[in-house]
């Protein structure tokens, strides 16, 4: 209880801290007209994007920047020449697969080293922590072969399990975090009301998590959604594979038809930007949880 | 099985006794061990081994086909007179250190910039900022190519139509300009990200610093310079490793972009490695043995890398 309380007294002086102002010695109206043409510079290509994508295709190379006439032709022969609904059905399920996969085994093992006491916690904890950074480039090899000998290459599945081990650990140290946070005293409490610890966690625990939670899922579902090199390598039936290499696959096909291109790249990113936009606010606290607490 | 009971229904000590308090500690134990086993088992398998037999075969030449045959360091040695491994060497060594210089400074001076200007128009400048690093590689490789080319793209088209014209370029086609180009669309995609750690960094400066400042008379120059800097620290320590780790590791962008051409000029170690094992050209005989050493060799530069954040924030905090 008294853990609670200071937890409570704290948070208007972090507000206090956050809406005070920062000085810097330059004035201010030249600042923000440095930002915006930051920002402009920044979105540039982005806005070309959409502009090009919804051009008539005749008019793509040597018109204005702003096109004098719209039409969304392009993105009807990108979603029919390239079976884009099936691709962004694959990236889709793919990607909540692994979503779900990681939320578990994150939560989980991320309960389990905060909280629970067992033998070999930390020699357990340090091997994975140890190589939280593991870089896919250095493993793909490997986990070629590895996917090779059970039978994996080339299925969904194969991609999932990869997907879902290289991530959990990362996302693990996170749910980690966010545990440490919660008092003892609420799980002991539940253990000597005779809740066992499947009940604690699932009822308890893991409510008081939602923060951690999201966090997770956002940066999991964007990172999964935008991954190219397993994708690449594991699957080979085109029926398979989900949006990345194919867009990747459009570039020579698509070589002079830059609005069918264009199209399908926006396409590609509404997902992203739509999850980005819904949950910013939670993405943005636990990327600098993630970042400063360690 | 009267563990897996206890684990379900869970323990209901009616009596203070040693005997119960066993119990209780033994569904602890065994719920402790069933919640970390599963993420266990499967790091050992598609992590924690892999590592350990991409060592294996770098010591190794295999085509992939019948056993891998054991030839000590040879292709370790092979790299020293290999020219594209030499290129490779350089590009991903130099690709790192100038995305970190360029990915930390920059967004460090833009999140200092944000935490100054309104409030509303901090929150549209991130948010523009941010997009482009929520964006595939292969979207961006892709979208920075149309805009690097050289007959029809953009950023010619832009030059020339302000008189620029002298300054085109085959600016993904020229062996020395490739790299720069790639390292701009790099950059693109980082500020954003980079720049929210270090903004969040600052808004947890204790403000306590700044007024004892003031009263000391310390200019805002000084403020910057002896305040927030210093307690950006551990923060600019993350940011450097995660910038490091990156820049070794870079595939992706490379890969769409130029899959490491024109002629190997922009071939890193990730785009080598991928192109000996998997083929940049159809029929060519993977060479994993060899695409695994430089696999080791991208393994221990992330690990310098972490060795230069734990050094850093070790020194942040003295």
């Amino acid at each position: 209880m008294t853990a609670l309380a200071t937890r409570a007294e704290q948070t208007p002086r972090l507000r206090a801290r956050t809406a005070r102002r920062r000085r810097f010695p330059v004035g201010r109206s030249f600042v923000a007209f440095v930002l915006l043409a930051i920002s402009a510079f920044t979105i540039f290509p982005l806005i070309w994007l959409v502009l090009t994508s919804i051009r008539p295709a005749n008019t793509v190379f040597g018109g204005s920047f702003w096109p004098t006439s719209v039409t969304f032709d392009a993105y009807v022969r990108a979603w029919n020449s390239t079976d884009f609904g099936l691709h962004f059905a694959n990236s889709l399920w793919i990607t909540l697969a692994t979503v779900l996969g990681v939320v578990i085994f994150a939560s989980l093992s991320g309960y389990a080293f905060a909280k629970l006491r067992f033998p070999f916690k930390n020699v357990i904890y340090v091997l994975l922590l140890a190589t939280l950074m593991m870089p896919s480039t250095s493993l793909i090899i490997p986990l070629y072969l590895q996917l090779k000998s059970f039978g994996l290459l080339n299925t969904q599945v194969g991609l999932l399990v990869l997907y879902v081990s290289s991530s959990a650990p990362f996302s693990m140290f996170l749910m980690r975090a966010f545990f440490e946070t919660l008092p003892d005293e609420l799980i002991q409490a539940a253990r000597i009301d005779g809740s066992g610890e499947f009940q604690i966690f699932w009822r308890i625990v893991l409510p008081l998590a939602r923060p951690g939670l999201a966090t997770v899922i956002i940066f999991q579902f964007l990172q999964t959604w935008n991954e190219f090199i397993y994708a690449n390598t594991v699957l080979q039936n085109t029926d398979e594979l989900p949006l990345q290499p194919v867009l990747f696959g459009l570039v020579g096909q698509y070589q002079t038809d830059w609005p069918t291109l264009c199209a399908g790249l926006t396409m590609s990113i509404v997902p992203v930007i739509l999850v980005y936009v819904w949950m910013q606010r939670q993405f943005v606290a636990g990327m600098t949880l993630g970042a400063v607490k360690n | 099985m009267s563990t897996s009971s206890t684990l379900r229904a869970g323990v209901r000590p009616r009596s203070r006794s040693g005997a119960s308090l066993w119990k209780l500690q033994r569904s602890e134990r065994m719920a402790g061990y069933g919640f970390v086993v599963p993420i266990t088992v499967l790091f050992v398998l598609f992590v924690g081994w892999p590592i350990v037999f991409a060592v294996y075969l770098s010591f190794t030449r295999w085509s992939g086909f019948g056993s891998p045959t054991v030839i000590g360091v040879d292709n370790y040695t092979r790299m020293f007179s290999d020219p594209v491994a030499a290129t490779a060497f350089w590009n991903t060594i130099v690709f790192a250190l100038m995305t970190t210089l360029l990915q930390t400074v920059i967004p460090l001076i833009i999140a200092v910039l944000l935490s100054n200007v309104w409030r509303g128009l901090s929150v549209v400048v991130r948010t523009l900022l941010f997009i482009p690093g929520i964006i595939s590689f292969v979207v961006s490789g892709v979208l920075w190519k149309l805009i690097y080319d050289p007959n029809l793209g953009t950023l010619n088209n832009l030059l020339k139509s302000i008189g620029l014209g002298a300054w085109q370029q085959h600016w993904l086609s020229d062996p020395a300009l490739v790299m720069p180009s790639i390292l701009v669309v790099s950059l693109w995609g980082a500020v954003g990200m980079n720049m929210l750690i270090f903004f969040a960094g600052i808004q947890g400066v204790d403000p306590t610093y700044y007024e004892a400042a003031e009263v000391d008379g310390a200019s805002r120059w000084q403020q910057f310079w002896y305040v927030t800097v210093p307690s950006l620290r551990v923060v600019t320590a993350i940011v450097i490793s995660l910038n490091l780790m990156n820049g070794f590791k870079v595939f992706d962008l490379i890969y769409v972009m130029t899959a490491g051409g024109p002629n190997h000029a922009s071939e890193v170690f990730g785009t080598y490695l991928y192109s000996l094992a998997f083929g940049s050209t159809a029929g060519s005989i993977p060479q994993l043995g060899y695409g695994s050493a430089f696999s080791v060799i991208v393994m221990l530069l992330c690990g310098v890398a972490v060795l230069v954040q734990i050094v850093l924030s070790r020194r942040a905090s003295r």
